[in-house]
């Protein structure tokens, strides 16, 4: 079967299976076909297809031996391409010679470290290059003024934050929301060297090896470039557009405007504590040191883990302004829904886990569940980026989440839910309503932990929850309360429900919780979480890592 | 003046929106009679022109005539969303169509004034709206209105692009009949034109009616009207005093730096809300194309 009849077959595109194929991620096992001399377009690959049952223990497999299937794979693509003859071979092994000279290049720069797979992490991440609108590219602060300013680029906060509480705005604010996003463009590459000058004092041609001035991405008030440092890692190097701190901060002082129009977005919501989460998280985030320092706490943490990649920050190219990071690569989300069902599975495995173990063990939240903070390699590999969002516990503050899961869950204690409750500052003290009902109303919440067995995640229980959530009517809801730390983590989990919906994920969510809740500890359940078992008893000391809180 | 319940005044964003993408052409023929390195492209863009339309409505509802011809002859009462909406449309297509839809529109709202005509109650005086001392008036009003919004709450012309946008908006009211030579093509002639139309000037109950209508609409989408308070609020500071004691309305708080920052906002956040509605950002980037375009050109 050819990949490009196979890929139709499974609802991908021709370059999607391309893509996978090369990256030792295609669910099924492939070859290359003898080569033609019409060049990379026609390559073939036979593709056997076997029973979704096989296909499903195939991808776990390649989940844990990626590496060597892509070793296999690439020793075949080899061989396809020895037989070529003709202009093709030619430009093939001129482009092959070039690399090499490039990475000599870096290398006797002393970067020995990075040089071997820098150039082409640099390539594909210009290949999964965002549609942006350079066209209409912003030239100078003035213009960023006029885009971001009068109130726009608070807005567009709102609006991320508010993708993942989706049911609590209004349609029209919805819409109004996601076209703001829509509606910046990127800076000029002059504009961004100019912020990079200020920041580095040196333009990014100086400061690096190799500076792509054309963004790859589009970032939450700035724009993402790919780059190649002087010591020949491949990073991304986040820079902020011009002028916005000074804008925002002037917005943010117009408290008035902002609680009429937050009344007038999420009608159902607490305007003040949704008032202050936005300033706080929009005050953050134009400081970009912070998002670097939280970033490296997770990239430490997770570093070997076998499917979470946190890229590392490099610290001497971060500052107010810019974020350097190690380059990603891989598929973007709306790739994703494309990909089989079994690999959307392992994928969502991968970010319910990344979530969990984040809370639970380094008491710690990575924010945004935003789908555009993600990229996916085959297997249930996902990288996460941007950590402009993340809220860190303390052990008091953890405790009665804690207890609360405890008690529902798994000791089936229902007052001592309730109390727990009450601990945590959910529930008044003095409730006068039955602890059946409390618990009812809350079980929703806990639906997929509360039993074991393989469950999927559907938009409709996705808004269930959120419905419940924002339920005022509710008897309940006159004597409960989100406390101010934990509102965060309820948008959070929101988000995620909705985002492993959006995934149509299936998964024994029980059983991989049990892995994690610390007062369980369960053995592995999933090919994954075994995997996770030998890291996590691999790294020893360095599990405690994560918790060394800023 | 009358009974009549008026209509409510939601859908006043979406139907203007509809009516501005719809007059912001997609393959124009050429680049209609301002282009898109004039002056007027970069006024009608600004974040001030909500402001600019409330205060020219304001201003052309003084003159006796011309508002006796919109009293008599128009359904705003009804419909006045889908009034502001057509009104909006004529202004755009005029300023963003290509030459032969400026001219089409400008023909048929000439057929439409043909058949306004009357007698104003107040002053005794019979006017027709085709008369080009009306047309003027109402010409010269939106002209000195985008003029001081956007000095005071927008992004503020030299003198030398002052002038240059009062000299081109003459062939707007070219458009609708008024000979070229007796329309202002200076600020410093626009002036004296509105100094000498003054003595004429009045708020009519008529004017003070509709004029209240339009600064609270009822039925404004919430999100709207409270926006609007603000809008309304600029544009009344933009007014003339010698206007504003017409109309009775109390003297507005100086408009100092913090205050002009958060009608800026407001009017940012009406933009955002704009920006939101269906087509809108694929009509501002067509024209922000052409502007680019034009502007590099012009390097």
């Amino acid at each position: 079967m050819k990949l490009k009849e196979w890929a139709c077959g499974q609802g991908a595109s021709c370059r999607t299976a391309l893509n996978w194929f090369h990256a030792g991620a295609l669910p099924v096992p492939a070859r290359q076909g003898p080569a033609r001399p019409s060049g990379v377009e026609h390559l073939q690959a036979a593709v056997e297809l076997k029973s979704q049952a096989r296909k499903l223990a195939i991808v776990v497999v390649a989940g844990c031996v990626s590496i060597a299937a892509l070793t296999l794979l690439r020793g075949r693509r080899g061989d396809g391409w020895r037989g070529r003859r003709g202009d093709a071979g030619h430009r093939v092994h001129n482009l092959r010679v070039e690399r090499g000279m490039t990475a000599l290049r870096l290398v006797a720069r002393g970067g020995a470290r990075y040089a071997s797979n820098a150039p082409r992490l640099f390539a594909r991440a210009g290949e999964h290059r965002q549609q942006l609108r350079n066209d209409l590219a912003l030239q100078t602060a003035e213009d960023v003024a006029a885009t971001l300013g009068t109130m726009k680029g608070v807005l567009m906060k709102l609006g991320q934050m508010a993708s993942y509480v989706d049911d609590g705005l209004t349609p029209a604010a919805r819409r109004t929301l996601s076209r703001l996003q829509d509606s910046v463009p990127p800076m000029s590459p002059e504009l961004a060297a100019r912020v990079v000058t200020e920041e580095l004092g040196l333009p990014p041609e100086q400061a690096f090896a190799t500076w792509d001035p054309v963004p790859i991405a589009a970032a939450s008030i700035g724009q993402v470039h790919r780059a190649i440092t002087l010591d020949g890692r491949a990073v991304a190097v986040k820079v902020q557009y011009p002028g916005i701190a000074e804008t925002i901060e002037a917005d943010l002082g117009n408290v008035a405007l902002l609680r009429r129009m937050l009344k007038i977005t999420a009608p159902s919501q607490d305007v003040d504590a949704l008032l202050a989460e936005l300033r706080e998280r929009i005050t953050e985030e134009l400081d970009y040191r912070a998002e670097a320092r939280n970033q490296q706490v997770f990239a430490r943490y997770y570093r070997g883990h076998p499917t979470i990649h946190v890229p590392e920050i490099v610290e001497e190219l971060s500052t107010r302004r810019l974020v350097t990071s190690d380059l990603a690569d891989g598929a973007r989300f709306a790739e994703l829904a494309s990909w089989p069902q079994a690999e959307r599975d392992l994928a969502a495995e991968t970010i319910y886990r990344f979530v969990f173990r984040s809370l639970y063990e380094m008491h710690a939240f990575n924010g945004d569940p935003h789908p555009g903070n993600y990229l996916f390699g085959g297997g249930g590999r996902v990288t996460f980026l941007d950590f402009g969002l993340v809220k860190h516990f303390t052990d008091d503050e953890l405790r009665p989440l804690v207890e609360m899961v405890k008690h529902l869950c798994v000791e089936n204690d229902p007052s001592a839910f309730r109390q727990a409750m009450v601990d945590a500052g959910f529930l008044m003290p003095d409730t006068p309503l039955p602890t059946d009902m409390i618990v009812e109303h809350m079980a929703l919440f806990y639906d997929t932990v509360r039993e074991r067995g393989p469950r999927t995640m559907t938009r409709e229980y996705a808004s269930a929850v959120s419905r419940r959530f924002f339920d005022f009517r509710s008897p309940l809801a006159t004597y409960a309360a989100i406390p101010r730390s934990y509102v965060i983590l309820q948008r959070i989990n929101l988000g995620l429900f909705a985002l492993l919906a959006e995934l149509s994920a299936t998964a024994d969510w029980r059983c991989i919780a049990e892995e994690i809740w610390p007062f369980v500890q369960a053995p592995p359940c999933t090919p994954m979480g075994a995997a996770e078992a030998t890291w996590l008893a691999g790294r020893g000391d360095l599990a405690q890592a994560g918790r060394a809180v800023p | 003046m009358t009974a009549e319940p008026y209509a409510a005044a939601s859908g006043l964003v979406e139907r203007s929106a509809a009516a501005y993408v719809s007059a912001v052409p997609d393959r124009p023929q050429d680049d209609g009679f301002f282009g898109p390195a004039s002056v007027t492209w970069r006024v009608a863009g600004d974040l001030s022109a909500p402001v600019a339309g409330l205060r020219s409505l304001l201003m052309q509802a003084l003159h006796p005539l011309a508002m006796a011809g919109v009293d008599q002859h128009s359904d705003w009462r009804l419909d006045p969303v889908g009034r502001l909406a057509a009104t909006s449309a004529y202004e755009a297509t005029v300023t963003y169509g290509d030459r032969a839809s400026a001219t089409r529109v400008g023909q048929r709202v000439r057929a439409i004034h043909t058949r306004v005509r009357g007698v104003d109650t107040v002053t005794g005086l019979p006017y027709e709206a085709g008369d080009p001392a009306l047309l003027l008036w109402v010409h010269a009003a939106l002209v000195d209105s985008a003029l001081a919004a956007s000095t005071l709450f927008g992004t503020p012309l030299t003198d030398a692009d002052a002038d240059a946008y009062v000299r081109e908006m003459t062939i707007a009211a070219e458009l609708l009949g008024v000979p070229h030579e007796i329309i202002p093509a200076s600020v410093a002639g626009l002036g004296r034109y509105i100094a000498d139309v003054r003595p004429a000037l009045r708020c009519t109950p008529a004017a003070a009616e509709s004029m209240g209508y339009l600064l609270d609409p009822p039925g404004l989408d919430s999100g709207i009207a409270e926006l609007w308070q603000d809008i309304r609020d600029a544009a009344i500071a933009t007014l003339p005093d010698w206007a504003r004691e017409m109309y009775g309305y109390p003297a507005p708080a100086p408009v100092t730096a913090k205050r002009r920052t958060e009608i800026r906002q407001a009017l940012g956040v009406l933009d955002a809300v704009f920006l939101g509605e269906p087509g809108v950002l694929e009509a501002r980037q067509r024209l922000a194309l052409r502007m680019r375009s034009a502007g590099s050109k012009a390097d």
